[in-house]
């Protein structure tokens, strides 16, 4: 077989590799507009022209960089913390806190399908949810209506993660079918991606707290 | 109503417009996303946080391009960038399976060409990979490539190249069976 034949098989046996079914559409359209229902209506509010977009997105880097500064130098032991830079840290922490809920998540629930959990999913669970239940106390969660129901679902399924046993392979397929079902069921990552900011906002969370 | 008018609308935020959007882009948005990802549950994933993502960000749309191909760069990151979250979870397990591959051989365990083709695909650079699957599996122009992924043209038709030597070289001992 000549390289062009054998590339031309290959091209053919390739449409087979991860091959899609049909789409969902109506599904994922469910939840689509689920996440954007809230936000419609507000829609050309702040639809500001090129050159003021420009603007305001150099006064917030800025605004974020002297914050950052700030930050990162040790106040004196007895100097109470503004306002605002506690707001700051708070979204770094929230947002770096999400990356690394979602990305457990993605992970947990890819490998429920193999019916392979890996044990480390049990541990980082747990500290999580530690996390998780100290930004339900926390009093973005406690303003924020929206944040709030998203924890509580977050606190329930890592919860349930905990419960698990951590040995390769001694899980209990029902328990895990279960926390995959609360997962899809309240659109836990969908969500969790929506309350998200962009890449470079998570990029500058990291490590910074 | 054209294209235009319906991001207008959306961007106003009109319900109906946005599922027209929808409508007319989710079948390749969603089969590119499958085929990278090479699961329901993250290609549906995917191709929500892409929409949501495109939607929220429609003020930023400038029209220069087509709006299937900015849509397209907002999914291929989405796409890549959640891929690779997965990956560095499952990057552990993945070891155990490679090493258990080693200890029993992939050729004999693997008889089947499009398996082994499937394997080679997935050892593909991320770069290789994405540019073979969109442009040689999904029917991409390189334009499109490159708008997606925010490379030269001819970065994508280097990458294609180099992704189908790889595969060819993967896969040269089968060439005398291929079924």
């Amino acid at each position: 077989m000549t390289d062009f034949e054998l590339e031309d098989r290959l091209r053919q046996a390739a449409l087979h590799y991860h091959r899609p079914p049909e789409t969902p559409r109506e599904e994922m359209w469910a939840r689509i507009d689920a996440a954007r229902a809230p936000r419609r209506g507000r829609g050309g509010i702040l639809a500001f022209r090129p050159r003021l977009r420009w603007g305001i997105g150099i006064a917030a880097v800025l605004a974020l960089g002297v914050g950052l500064g700030r930050l990162t130098v040790r106040a004196p032991a007895a100097a109470p913390v503004p306002a605002r830079e506690t707001n700051v840290a708070l979204q770094l922490a929230t947002a770096q806190y999400f990356d690394r809920t979602e990305a457990m998540l993605a992970g947990f629930r890819a490998d429920a399908k193999t019916g392979r959990l890996d044990p480390t999913f049990v541990a980082s669970a747990k500290d999580l949810l530690s996390t998780t239940r100290l930004m339900l106390d926390s009093p973005a969660a406690q303003h924020d209506p929206k944040l709030h129901a998203l924890l509580d679902d977050l606190e329930l399924v890592l919860a349930q993660i905990t419960q698990l046993k951590s040995e390769p392979g001694s899980q209990d397929a029902e328990d895990i079918r279960f926390i995959t079902q609360a997962l899809e069921q309240r659109g836990v990552l969908l969500r969790l991606r929506a309350g998200v900011p962009a890449g470079p906002a998570r990029a500058a969370a990291q490590g910074v707290l | 109503m054209n294209e235009t008018e319906l991001i207008t609308r959306a961007r106003a935020g009109d319900g109906a417009a946005e599922r027209a959007l929808y409508d007319a882009h989710v079948d390749r948005v969603y089969r590119l996303a499958y085929r990278l990802a090479g699961d329901d549950d993250l290609a549906r994933d995917f191709t929500q946080d892409a929409f949501i993502r495109a939607f929220e960000r429609l003020d930023t749309f400038r029209g220069e391009a087509a709006f299937s191909t900015w849509l397209h760069a907002i999914t291929t990151s989405v796409v890549l960038n959640g891929l690779r979250k997965v990956k560095r979870l499952r990057g552990r397990e993945r070891d155990l399976d490679d090493a258990r591959d080693v200890a029993h051989g992939r050729r004999d365990s693997e008889p089947d060409l499009k398996a082994r083709l499937a394997r080679a695909i997935d050892d593909l650079p991320e770069g290789y990979r994405t540019v073979f699957l969109m442009h040689d599996v999904e029917g991409y122009t390189h334009e499109e490539i490159g708008a997606a992924l925010d490379v030269e043209t001819g970065t994508s038709k280097a990458q294609l190249s180099r992704a189908r030597a790889k595969l060819r070289e993967a896969l040269k001992d089968f060439a005398g069976d291929w079924v």
